[in-house]
């Protein structure tokens, strides 16, 4: 009897077609080609749902992860952009007893190399001693000689590491890679988890899947321990910025562990200690995960181009004043030229034997391994010993032996008898296989799992469960998200009881989770990124507002722009640098300002929105932002190819809607702290420069009746006026509606008011009681506006407030944007 | 032979600059056959600190940190030091290049003076199969070793083109190489690449060269600048030895070490990061004397000329 013929058909004929690669181990079927029994609960509610609705649910968690914002990086063609997270839906499903023994593997290398990193980066008695060569540390280029013989200030290297994993044709777990630098990958397992378990409730339930919030719980603990004594450890998450691949990850986890996610640019280090620079002071910091690779890490002792670092880090951490996880050095352990000595180290400094075998690799700086490579070239794959690329010579990938020519094979001979210390020889990858849901059908695809390990007070803890990647072909050897594939879920079995199954989500339950109202600390370059968010934004609607004038809709039915109102306009957004020069008609010149090439043209201001908002977007809601992109690349779109899907007064009209709406968004959901103090102050002080610049442009020198509705409509203040006043549009009262009317939210007079509470607000934040700068002016300004007259808002006067908000917004830029605040000496610390 | 030196860097910041954070590596280091008697640091103005400490590589490092404005920044180092010549050598009995690499790659020390340390690539040091190569003509197989690396000093000397102005910190060695010419820093950094393209450990060592001026012509004070050279293990008899490939000479008693590394990222003689946006000048000015007989430690050293107009470029000073 086949097994087929006990079970149900449906779930028989989910499986029918599943056809393992021979010779290679697959998740799901055994040898005989039978699905393995921890599989079969989760097989029987797919065929119970049956293939439609299996479909509606796997696009349901691609929905979800799409609306959540999950994110990769990518580069193409010179380009970057936002890839959507690929997700295979089906989990891999791994037993209790099979995880145990990985789990356990996966901790044993955690202490291996938490203690290997601690020889060589101290006194190398592996080294004098003859277990390790000396040129397989000083080779390497992360080993950061400015902090040998430095201990870490918390006595630890490692607070992260990651382990990628597939398994041998025999099914045994075995190691491709250690990530001990900065693993990534855990913030992406939370949410594809997330995602899977809402499209599989039932089976999630059913079978009793380990949880992960407990894991990040360990994994912040472990780190808030790591600061020491201080009360109330400072974390942040050091992250490369916005344009990294996995930037969307660093603010996922920054948001879900209660970090504070910074840049270099957003710190000062020296040997006193760490501190964010902030819009109310430095704020110290005690741990520091960082995201960026060692080397980058400070260009005063590390690599002086760097950009993305903090000056006087690396002293900072020999002065033992901030704990970084992992420690500045930890990536020395990662190189392949280790690979082959780690049995050998595990026993020596664990007193072992290593648990998790490795992908058999022969470093090529011992004479013996070097002819053992050469002679075997065929089978193995040749590769750099530090994993770096050999500029020139090998990619970082390496290079099948069997696949060099003669002439090929000779040369390599050649450059391995001079620096055989460059290269290691390996077998080949050859991954394992778990199952796809490829168009209705399950599909076995080669895969790695990255398992993770965080330190805890109490020892280390290994996630159960972790990221799946899968290739997209049978017969590729190497994994990679920049290069296509999909990530997946693991599903551990054995959460039997309900308490580990209670334990559901990342961040305690509410009712015991402990309040924490503030936001964080705003960083100085954030705040300086939020207001101008608000000004580019507030700029790209007055330049969309001022052009939808040339479209002549007046409530009074008038079609043609008159000649006065164009030029009045036209001057305006040359003024604006929207344009640049004249232009023939109303049509041309809306054109050209609203997706013209010159700096002031909407598409231009959008862009810079854009491009500023991605710097806080983690302060931003998704929605805003989705909605500000597709924005930002219909203007595009519409000045690179003229592809206007609309008639041009149309696109303005939808670009106003789409600004409305992300103010609207930005409004309602961020948090009512600095950030939103400084965005919503960028808008005010830009609003109100443009009032000032709409107020002398349409009153100036015998300005007509037109050019007076212009003006009201920029104020939106038509109706306003024709209910206050019966007369037509004459320019005392248009002036006063305009600018001194402290009730019309359009009004000059308001924005100033909003701009003074603001700077109080934020000036409450900080100590001291003097006054600052900034808030000083702006109350001078609002005083001006509630007691003058309209009459005396002259060309002259006008200017003159300009002025004024400009020394403003000049003020703000000193007082709380400016770099190289010094770091006060403080040695209250640890 | 024994000097006095001093070395004046001024930088004009442009526009007054707050914060700025240096590593100097200005202060002549005592190592095999040079001895500092005395040295000084001056440094005006004053920063907020200044750490004196000793790097991987036992270069002597300033830290400083300054976090009042300033517009421009004198940097005036002055050390005496004597130079003990090198004993005289045979190349013919040295050992064949082949066993130094051997040994360098079988290293079981890791400390900063280990040949290991010097035999992979770094920074500013790229090895690249043409420029291996190339050297490689130079090494045929079992020639002793100082003969060799005489060969290919000189053979730099004659081939490469000394000329200022072409290259900078950041220009590739791939461009010298191609295009043969280039500063004492790129001939250093070529020869370097080449030696340990072969598997051969070379260090980089930064310092200052006694010139003598033309015949019947004064010295002229402040004329002469930093110099760049290389060091490379000849094994465990030999050691270090100085190739000057710029002047095609031995370093011996007119080389005078102020930090030495992998490359000049190791020994840079000022690192710095500073918050400004002004353009920034900078002038440089050394000299080098000998010291009259009997020489006084404490005496003041000569005073620098004046120092030329700057000119904007980057923070970094002009390799020779």
């Amino acid at each position: 009897m086949r097994w087929s013929d006990a079970v149900d058909p449906a779930l028989s004929d989910l499986v029918a077609g599943y056809r393992p690669v021979p010779g290679v181990h697959d998740e799901l079927v055994d040898a005989e080609g039978r699905p393995r029994a921890h599989w079969l609960p989760l097989l029987a509610r797919l065929a119970a749902l049956g293939r439609p609705e299996v479909a509606r649910r796997f696009a349901g968690a691609d929905r979800y992860l799409s609306e959540s914002g999950v994110v990769y990086r990518v580069y193409e063609d010179g380009r970057d952009f936002d890839r959507p997270w690929p997700i295979a839906h089906l989990p891999i499903v791994i037993d209790e007893l099979d995880w145990q023994v990985l789990a356990e593997g996966v901790e044993q290398r955690a202490r291996l190399f938490e203690a290997l990193l601690a020889d060589l980066m101290g006194r190398a008695d592996l080294v004098a001693s003859g277990a390790l060569p000396a040129a397989l540390v000083a080779g390497n280029p992360e080993y950061l000689r400015p902090l040998s013989g430095v201990a870490p200030a918390d006595g630890h290297f490692l607070h992260l590491y990651a382990a990628d994993v597939t398994r041998a044709p025999d099914g045994r777990w075995w190691v491709l890679a250690d990530r001990t630098q900065a693993p990534s990958g855990a913030g992406y397992a939370i949410e594809n988890r997330v995602a899977l378990s809402r499209a599989l409730p039932e089976a999630f339930e059913d079978l009793g899947v380990e949880r992960l919030g407990p894991f990040f719980q360990s994994l912040r603990a472990g780190l808030a321990h790591a600061a020491g004594a201080a009360p109330e450890p400072r974390i942040a998450l050091l992250t490369p910025g916005s344009g990294n691949e996995t930037y969307f990850e660093h603010a996922f986890l920054a948001r879900c562990l209660g970090f504070q996610l910074v840049e270099g640019g957003d710190l000062v280090a020296s040997e006193t200690g760490v501190a964010v620079r902030t819009v109310a002071g430095l704020e110290r910091i005690d741990v520091l995960v960082r995201r960026i690779d060692a080397d980058f890490a400070d260009p005063l002792e590390l690599n002086p181009n760097s950009r993305l670092g903090v000056p006087g880090l690396v002293e900072a951490v020999r002065a033992g004043r901030v704990a970084v996880a992992n420690a500045l050095g930890s990536g020395l352990v990662e190189a392949p030229g280790l690979t082959g000595f780690l049995p050998n180290l595990c026993r020596r400094l664990l007193g072992e034997d290593l648990a998790l075998p490795n992908v058999a690799t022969w470093w090529c700086g011992e004479p013996a391994a070097r002819e053992t490579v050469l002679r075997d070239l065929d089978r193995l794959t040749l590769a750099p010993a530090f994993g770096r690329t050999l500029p020139g010579i090998l990619d970082s990938a390496g290079v099948l032996g069997a696949r060099l020519t003669r002439a090929e094979r000779e040369r390599y001979a050649g450059k391995l008898a001079r620096r055989g210390v460059d290269f290691v020889g390996r077998e080949p990858l050859r991954l394992s296989t778990a199952p796809v849901w490829e168009k209705g059908r399950l599909t076995p695809r080669p895969f790695a799992i990255r398992v993770f390990v965080a330190r805890t007070p109490d020892g280390w803890r290994v996630m159960p469960g972790g990221l799946a990647r899968f290739a997209e072909r049978e017969d590729v050897r190497l994994l990679s998200m920049q290069r296509g594939g999909r990530s997946g879920d693991v599903w551990v079995l054995g959460a039997a009881s309900a308490a580990a199954r209670a334990e559901t989500r990342l961040l305690p339950e509410p009712d015991k989770a402990e309040i924490r109202r503030d936001n964080g600390i705003l960083p100085a370059r954030a705040a300086d990124n939020l207001f101008w968010f608000g000004r580019y934004l507030e700029r790209a609607e007055t330049t969309l507002r001022l052009l939808r004038g040339l479209d002549g809709h007046g409530d009074d039915g008038v079609l043609e722009t008159s000649r006065d109102l164009t030029r009045r306009i036209a001057g305006m957004l040359r003024q604006g640098g929207a344009v640049d020069e004249e232009a023939v008609d109303a049509l041309g010149l809306a054109e050209a300002a609203a997706w013209g090439p010159t700096a002031g043209s909407a598409a231009r201001l959008v862009a810079e929105a854009h491009r500023t908002g991605s710097v806080v977007r983690d302060r931003l809601s998704p929605d805003a932002w989705r909605t500000l992109a597709e924005l930002r690349d219909r203007l595009a779109r519409a000045r690179e190819d003229g592809a206007r899907p609309l008639p041009v007064f149309d696109e303005i009209e939808s670009a106003l809607r789409a600004i409305a709406a992300v103010v609207g968004l930005a409004q309602e959901t961020m948090n009512r702290r600095d950030g939103w103090h400084f965005f919503d102050l960028g808008r005010r002080i830009e609003r109100a420069i443009g009032l000032t610049r709409s107020a002398r442009a349409f009153t100036e020198a015998d300005a007509d009746a037109d050019a007076l509705d212009m003006l009201l409509d920029l104020a939106d203040g038509r109706v306003t006026y024709r209910t206050r006043y019966l007369s037509g549009s004459a320019r005392r009262p248009v002036l006063d509606l305009v600018l001194l009317d402290e009730a019309n939210p359009r009004a000059l007079a308001f924005q100033v008011a909003r701009v003074v509470e603001h700077l109080a607000t934020i000036a409450a934040r900080r100590e001291g009681d003097l006054i600052e700068p900034a808030e000083r002016l702006a109350r001078r300004l609002a005083t001006g506006l509630e007691t003058d007259d309209a009459a005396l808002f002259d060309a002259e006067r006008l200017r003159a407030v300009e002025a004024e908000l400009r020394a403003i917004s000049d003020a703000v830029t000193v007082r709380y944007f400016a770099s190289g605040s010094p770091l006060p000496t403080d040695d209250a610390g640890r | 032979m024994r000097f006095d030196l001093t070395h004046v860097t001024v930088y004009d910041w442009g526009a007054s600059t707050p914060v700025a954070d240096c590593r100097l590596r200005l202060t002549p280091i005592g190592r095999r056959r040079q001895k500092v008697h005395a040295s000084a640091l001056v440094i005006d103005p004053l920063p907020e600190h200044a750490v004196d400490e000793t790097d991987f590589f036992g270069n002597h490092v300033t830290r400083i940190a300054f976090r009042a404005p300033h517009s421009r920044l004198t940097l005036r180092s002055t050390a005496s030091v004597t130079v003990e010549p090198l004993p005289d050598l045979d190349p013919k009995r040295s050992p064949p290049w082949e066993e130094v690499a051997a040994r360098a790659a079988g290293a079981t020390r890791l400390a900063p003076d280990d040949p290991v340390q010097f035999v992979f690539p770094s920074r500013h040091v790229l090895l690249t199969p043409a420029v291996t190569r190339w050297t490689g003509e130079c090494f045929t197989p079992r020639r002793p070793i100082l003969e060799a690396l005489l060969a290919l000093t000189r053979r730099i000397h004659a081939d490469f083109d000394y000329t200022p102005g072409v290259t900078d910190v950041a220009t590739p060695l791939a461009r010298v190489f191609e295009e043969r010419r280039g500063v004492c820093q790129d001939f250093a950094h070529l020869m370097i690449a080449g030696l340990r393209g072969l598997g051969l450990p070379a260090a980089y060592v930064g310092g200052y060269l006694r010139t003598l001026p033309p015949p019947g012509k004064p010295r002229l004070e402040g004329a002469d600048a930093m110099h760049a050279w290389i060091e490379a293990w000849c094994g465990p008899t030999l050691g270090w030895i100085g190739f000057d490939p710029t002047n095609a000479i031995l370093a011996s008693e007119d080389h005078i070490v102020v930090a030495t590394g992998r490359d000049y990222a190791d020994a840079a003689p000022v690192i710095g990061i500073l918050s400004s946006s002004g353009a920034q000048g900078l002038s440089v000015s050394v000299d080098v004397v000998e010291a009259s007989p009997p020489a006084i430690p404490t005496q003041t050293a000569p005073t620098p000329a004046a120092p030329t107009p700057p000119e904007p470029r980057d923070p970094v000073l002009p390799p020779v």
